[in-house]
């Protein structure tokens, strides 16, 4: 069966693939807070600016345009109601209002939209230029709860197993289904749903029983050195550093 | 000299009243390739779980070697002990092979170096060799499967136990995995429902009819007698035919 993993490029060669994933984890973090914490109005310059720079790295990434804009337009839909309704939200309802006037709310709308957009393309290019296990290394490597690594780890393994399952059960009811699902569609979706619950839950007390016979404590253990080069901490400090620029000087 | 196995008066039960092992006594000799065989249900996956202490017996008593498995001898019992679960897609929980492979000995604190040695080691038996580095799901089941006892073998466990090892495997990869099992030194349980590839590489069967063990001995002395295999829900009729058919 074919899967889309979200590091499918991830084995592609460019200078942002070969940093070290803890820096690429920090910078676009930085980014992020950088970008998302600018004022909703009389910053549309700045922001149109960290477009350039976000966009820039992309292209030195080498990822199919075609890709990213399909991972963004997942999102899309969220990030467009969230720029038409904040701007409604803080619409003057009395004279004490935070931005009044038509001009500002558009700005305001413009701006949520292309925050939210900047920081989805910065994930996106932070979980498509890196292998998926070596994000979690570096996240455990950066003290990130164990918790949070071993579930995602867990979740990245499984979630295309489930996938399978629910395919395959799919199938063996359509293989009984002549023509189109008249009645109680909802109820033969919901068996199916529960179906595959029981049999993950199953199968967990298995996976853990398999942990715990090869020693499992709590903490998923690292086996590959990662290892700080100087264009590992160049790079991403140019990248912050153009940004921080952006934001104080302009 | 890998350890033995001795198990005694093991009883066991996953809820209150229905029993699932009943007074099971079982020795298993050092480097002894031993089968057990039995119905759907009938409690061998309940009692492999028991050698590495991921169960425990309500009564009785499991011994490795000379250690008994015990709350307290956890850590030890598990480095001697590799569990082979039936499904590798349960064993391969880590995202690369090579995470796999590690994980035991990592968690049993043996440094960097050593475990790197050990994949290695451990991928080369089982001819896969460069695989470090793959997504396990990307594999084919074959190769998962393969891959899942590499997870053990990197442990160096002294006694191996393995639970249907070759089910859905083609003939062909079934004889490639008995030719590995055949080759390693160390004490092996194995519970299977094929019990031709059981008769040919096992020293010992022991039949499990309801969580008793009804019968134990030389394979193909057990599997001859008709009533006793039929009695213990195994009847083997169907495989008489076609092989004088053959």
């Amino acid at each position: 069966m074919r899967h889309t993993f979200i590091d499918r490029y991830s084995h592609l060669d460019s200078p942002v693939h070969r940093l070290d994933p803890r820096m690429k984890i920090i910078a676009s973090l930085a980014a992020i807070i950088i970008i998302t914490t600018e004022p909703f109005t009389g910053r549309l310059v700045n922001l149109f600016l960290y477009c350039a720079v976000t966009l820039a790295v992309t292209v030195l990434c080498r990822i199919p345009a075609a890709y990213l804009l399909k991972r963004m337009l997942i999102v899309s839909p969220f990030i467009l109601m969230a720029a038409l309704f904040y701007p409604v939200s803080v619409m003057p309802a009395n004279e004490g209002s935070i931005i009044s006037g038509w001009r500002p709310l558009a700005e305001a709308g413009l701006s949520v939209f292309l925050k939210a957009s900047l920081a989805v393309l910065i994930l996106i290019l932070l979980s498509t230029t890196e292998k998926f296990h070596r994000l979690l290394m570096a996240l455990r490597r950066l003290k990130v709860p164990s918790i949070i690594t071993t579930i995602s780890a867990l979740l990245y393994r499984y979630i295309f197993l489930l996938a399978d399952e629910m395919l395959r059960t799919a199938r063996a009811r359509e293989s009984r289904t002549p023509g189109v699902l008249r009645r109680g569609r909802l109820k033969v979706y919901g068996n199916q749903v529960a179906v595959i619950f029981l049999r993950s839950w199953e199968r967990s007390q298995v996976i853990y029983n398999s942990m715990l016979s090869r020693g499992f404590s709590g903490e998923f253990p690292d086996v590959q050195e990662m290892k700080l080069r100087r264009a590992d901490i160049v790079i991403p400090l140019i990248f912050i550093a153009l940004l921080l620029l952006i934001k104080t000087v302009v | 000299m890998p350890a033995g196995i001795k198990i005694e008066d093991l009883s066991f039960s996953y809820s209150p009243g229905r029993r699932v092992l009943k007074s099971v006594s079982l020795e298993i000799s050092p480097g002894e390739m031993f089968g057990i065989i039995g119905p759907s249900g009938s409690g061998k996956s309940t009692l492999l779980l028991h050698l590495n202490g991921v169960l425990s017996g309500e009564t009785g008593s499991v011994t490795i070697g000379n250690i008994p498995v015990t709350r307290k001898n956890l850590p030890e019992v598990r480095k001697l002990v590799g569990l082979v679960f039936q499904n590798p897609d349960d064993q391969l929980f880590n995202p690369t092979v090579e995470e796999d492979v590690a994980f035991g000995p990592l968690n049993f604190g043996l440094p960097a170096p050593e475990v790197r040695i050990r994949v290695s080691e451990a991928l080369a038996m089982m001819n896969l060799s460069g695989f470090e580095n793959q997504i396990s799901h990307h594999l084919s089941f074959g190769e998962r499967k393969r891959v899942a006892l590499a997870t053990v073998l990197s442990m160096k466990p002294e006694v191996l136990a393995f639970d249907e090892p070759f089910s859905n495997l083609d003939p062909s990869m079934v004889m490639q995995l008995m030719e590995i099992m055949a080759s390693m030194g160390s004490t092996q349980v194995i519970v299977s429902q094929s019990v031709l590839p059981l008769i040919t590489i096992c020293n010992r069967l022991a039949i499990l009819k309801d969580g008793e063990i009804v019968a134990v001995g030389e394979p193909r002395s057990l599997v001859k007698d008709r009533e006793l295999m039929k009695a213990s829900g195994l009847d083997l009729s169907l495989y008489r035919t076609i092989c004088r058919d053959l």
